[in-house]
């Protein structure tokens, strides 16, 4: 598989580090996706892999490096000003509203697409209702798209597990964003979960938007990934397509090892 | 304002010794108050109820049946602590580990007491008769002039102090007190290890009002007693406990000192108004930067 | 949560609502009734505009005491500066307004059960101001002999219709407020501050307004309501007046415009119509938070529900906004 790197690079990350009192978790991180890529982050537990997306996604500042989305300077931004950009992340748990329905779920998701700003929301217009008409649609095609129709009315709560991780990405894709983080989106899934899972989020990049997709299953990012990088105590350990990756020797002492055999097993 | 001229050691010793019973009777009321918070979880709101009921007690047992002074003050906070464990019983064990609905539901309580005592005991304000009303006067050698110590105040301190004595002994050295700290550590631990809580918790709540009672009857003697008292004592437990750190033991005998020698001070130099207005904004301030108080832990 | 009902429904209801209201004391005239109904009226602008603050997750303690702040403001610029009500009214909303702006965005950075406990000391610190600036409030005696907003007003109708347009605008502009994408990002930051963030709501910014224009609102209550009594006093800051609106919002379950408006009623009428029973009225309004906090967290909805579970057996999960979550 080739690499797709021949867009400019859509996010960039330059020397990024972050220490948490004398613990560094991230060290001098270089990195970029390039526009319709989906990159993989993969690393043993503690390996820094949330951190590095809680710094790419605003949750906390990094120590020192830089952010760009797109050509401009994201350092630090606040999540909500990164969703605005088209930077939009999900979580590994708590990644929807438990007592709403999917499809209220979606609305709060599609926030940017529904807000004219504080004062003009106050006045409902023509243009509002127009733009709640076109943010329906979307939502429907969203859902069919995810095969999550069929749930629209149902509370978030009362969904299967699986189905509650699908609906999280629906939730960061009713955003439109231009590239979405998922954390750990396969954890505790079932094999068959997995592989629904793995063609969503092929079929999110054939419509245009990247993807980072953070992981300790090496099968399921391999199997996705245009690119992998390997963290290992914050580090880079490897970066390149998942079959460079896994031919080097230091990849396979530290991550896959010996452990490797196990880990395939759930 | 000259501080050297008005800050005299005569004024300081007094301010300390004044400080430290006022502290002593803060301490006793914000411990009642933090360990129903450390262990159960609840934010009692009716915490002065409770003092104000001491209050009562004491008037009834000294100042009406003339029991001794020394008998009749522990008396009056058993009597109330074995009165609460029906309020323990109704009330409280819905709100264990319930923070939110706590406060709110226990602000209903607070009411619930406050009007009942007025329809009990009627609208006007008592005094409990003084115990003592000699006074001590030493230290002319130390400082010149003499200190001034009410016996009242002396034996006060006394009280308060040994009941804060007992309840050291009985939290680090006896087996009550091991499963009430193990409960205040993590709940579900300490249900693991065998500790039954419902027993921890009611044992926990008859400590924490009896202490808070005694304050309360101290309190009430030193000022005055009506069924509206609660107030006070309720916002000095709530000021000492932020202070010091919520559901924390240290934090809470931390906290009082400071409040109370705080108080005396700032209210001996500047007037009452000064000495309330810093330790609001002190408590605000603290709230703001440092939830979790002096000595608490962070969550 | 049920599907919001449809707009013009909801504005046909409340516009035969508020006609009802203009016209029933025109053909039944009766003095008292007429100021519980104003009084209610004026309870019903501070109870919403504390639910917009509840409903970002934050449950204040302090909102009477932003109430009293408008109404001191109000009546100090009308007997003081000679100002024209119209325009202090205007200062009794920029006054705590200011103030919450002030103050908000660094109590707004607390976690919730830290935000009631210093929203309680506020209320205190309040009182205790207004009780001890005597120069300006006139101490715990409060100030006297507050003129009415207009001459007219001293008739008790047309108080009561003045208050009903106040009471009008202002609810009406909170249900706006939660019936538009705003408020669809305060339910949805308060069930999950990050995931909202995540899809570009400015969670801390709406928060700030939010309690910002809420403090004004409650000032408006405030200027009614001492140009009304003709006297202000610092009892009016205290935190169990501001418990009285929160809870208020706690019988119609929180989460709901109109149970703040039924929670209103219930908790201005019955003291009132309970009068004489003070000490009495007092344990029963207690005995109810009590069990009302127990067994109800989610108020009289809660128990709607519950009910209807109970005819269509199906089980009804709590939907309490005031629990350990928040």
């Amino acid at each position: 598989m080739m690499a797709r790197t021949g867009g400019s690079p859509l996010l960039v990350i330059e020397g990024l580090s972050k220490t948490f009192g004398t613990l560094r978790a991230v060290q001098n991180l270089n990195l970029s996706v390039a526009d319709g890529e989906i990159l993989g982050i993969i690393g043993p537990n503690g390996a820094g892999k949330t951190t590095t997306v809680n710094l790419m996604a605003g949750a906390f500042k990094p120590t020192s490096g830089r952010v760009l989305f797109d050509g401009h300077d994201v350092t630090g931004f606040p999540p909500h000003r990164l969703a605005a950009q088209g930077l939009v992340r999900t979580f590994q748990s708590t990644t929807v509203y438990g007592t709403q329905t999917v499809r209220e779920n979606c609305r709060r998701g599609a926030f940017l697409h529904l807000f004219p700003g504080f004062f003009p929301a106050l006045v409902p217009t023509a243009r509002a209702r127009a733009l709640r008409a076109e943010v329906e649609t979307e939502i429907d095609r969203l859902l069919d798209w995810l095969g999550l129709a069929e749930f629209a009315e149902s509370e978030a709560r009362n969904l299967p597990y699986g189905v509650q991780k699908t609906l999280g990405m629906a939730i960061a894709l009713a955003a439109r964003p231009r590239l979405v983080m998922l954390d750990e989106p396969v954890a505790g899934m079932s094999a068959e979960e997995t592989d629904h899972v793995r063609d969503t989020i092929k079929r999110i990049r054939g419509a245009g938007i990247s993807a980072i997709v953070i992981d300790h299953n090496m099968r399921f990012i391999s199997g996705l990934c245009d690119r992998v990088l390997v963290l290992h105590h914050g580090e880079e350990l490897a970066i390149g397509t998942p079959g460079e990756v896994m031919a080097q020797p230091a990849v396979i002492e530290a991550y896959l090892g010996k452990g490797h055999a196990k880990a395939g097993r759930p | 304002m000259n501080f050297t001229d008005l800050l005299t050691p005569v004024l300081f010793g007094q301010i300390l010794l004044d400080g430290l019973s006022v502290s002593s009777i803060y301490i006793l009321i914000a411990l009642g108050f933090t360990l129903l918070f450390g262990i159960m979880r609840v934010v009692n709101f009716a915490h002065g109820e409770f003092a104000m009921l001491g209050g009562f007690a004491l008037y009834c047992l000294w100042g009406q049946f003339k029991l001794p002074f020394i008998v009749a003050v522990p008396l009056a906070g058993l009597v109330v602590a074995a009165g609460s464990l029906v309020l323990e019983q109704t009330v409280f064990r819905f709100f264990y580990q319930k923070m939110f609905q706590s406060m709110i539901g226990l602000l209903g309580l607070s009411t619930v007491m406050m009007y009942s005592a007025m329809i009990l005991w009627g609208e006007q304000e008592r005094q409990i008769p003084p115990a003592f009303t000699d006074t001590l006067e030493f230290g002319a050698s130390l400082f010149g002039e003499n200190l001034l110590l009410p016996v009242d105040r002396l034996v006060m301190f006394g009280i308060s102090l040994t009941t804060l004595a007992a309840f050291y002994l009985l939290i680090m050295h006896t087996r009550i007190g091991l499963a009430m700290r193990a409960a205040a550590e993590d709940v579900e631990v300490a249900e693991a290890m065998g500790i039954r809580t419902r027993v921890v918790y009611r044992q926990a709540f008859a400590v924490a009002i009896f202490m808070t009672a005694i304050a309360g009857a101290l309190y009430g003697q030193i000022y005055f007693l009506s069924f509206q008292m609660g107030d006070q004592p309720l916002l000095k437990a709530f000021i000492v406990v932020i202070l010091g750190g919520m559901g924390s033991i240290p934090g809470a005998a931390l906290g009082g000192l400071i409040l109370g020698m705080g108080e005396v001070f700032l209210s001996t130099l500047f007037g009452p108004s000064v000495s309330n207005f810093v330790s609001f904004g002190g408590v605000i301030a603290i709230l703001i930067c440092r939830p979790w108080g002096l000595l608490g832990k962070p969550e | 949560m049920k599907p919001r009902s449809p707009p013009v429904l909801l504005l046909a209801g409340g516009l035969a609502g508020v006609l009802f209201l203009v016209l029933w004391p025109l053909a039944w005239r009766s003095d008292f009734i007429l100021y519980i109904a104003t009084l209610v009226l004026q309870f019903s602008i501070g109870a919403c505009s504390l639910q917009l603050i509840i409903r970002t997750g934050h449950i204040s303690l302090s909102h009477a005491a932003f109430a009293g702040i408008g109404g001191y403001a109000s009546v100090l610029l009308v007997k003081s500066a000679g100002w024209p009500w119209h325009f202090a009214l205007i200062g009794a909303i920029l006054a705590p307004a200011a103030f919450a702006a002030l103050i908000g965005p660094v109590l707004l950075r607390l976690s919730g059960k830290y935000f009631v406990l210093v929203t309680f000391l506020f209320g205190e610190l309040m009182r205790f101001v207004a009780t001890d600036w005597q120069g300006l409030t006139g101490g715990s005696n409060g100030i006297f002999e507050i003129p009415k907003p207009y001459p007219a007003m001293r008739d008790p109708l047309n108080y009561y219709w003045l208050s009903l347009g106040f009471s009008v605008v202002c609810v009406g502009l909170c249900v706006r407020i939660m019936r538009s994408e705003i408020g669809r990002a305060m339910d949805a930051m308060r069930e999950s501050e990050k995931l909202t963030e995540c899809a570009g709501v400015p969670a801390f910014r709406i928060k700030v307004l939010i309690f910002v224009i809420a403090c004004g609102l409650a000032g408006v209550q405030g200027s009614l309501n001492a140009h009304m009594n003709n006297v202000i006093t610092p009892g009016n800051f205290g935190p169990l007046e501001s418990l009285n609106l929160v809870v208020m919002n706690v019988i119609g379950g929180m989460t709901n415009m109109g149970g703040a408006l039924l929670g209103t009623v219930f908790l201005v009428a019955l003291p009132e119509l309970l009068r004489g029973y003070v000490e009495w009225q007092r344990v029963i309004y207690g005995v109810i938070l009590i069990v009302v906090m127990a067994f109800l967290p989610g108020g009289l909805v809660e128990l709607w529900g519950r009910l209807r579970g109970l005819v269509t057996g199906e089980a009804v999960r709590g939907t309490a906004v005031v629990t350990d979550e928040t």
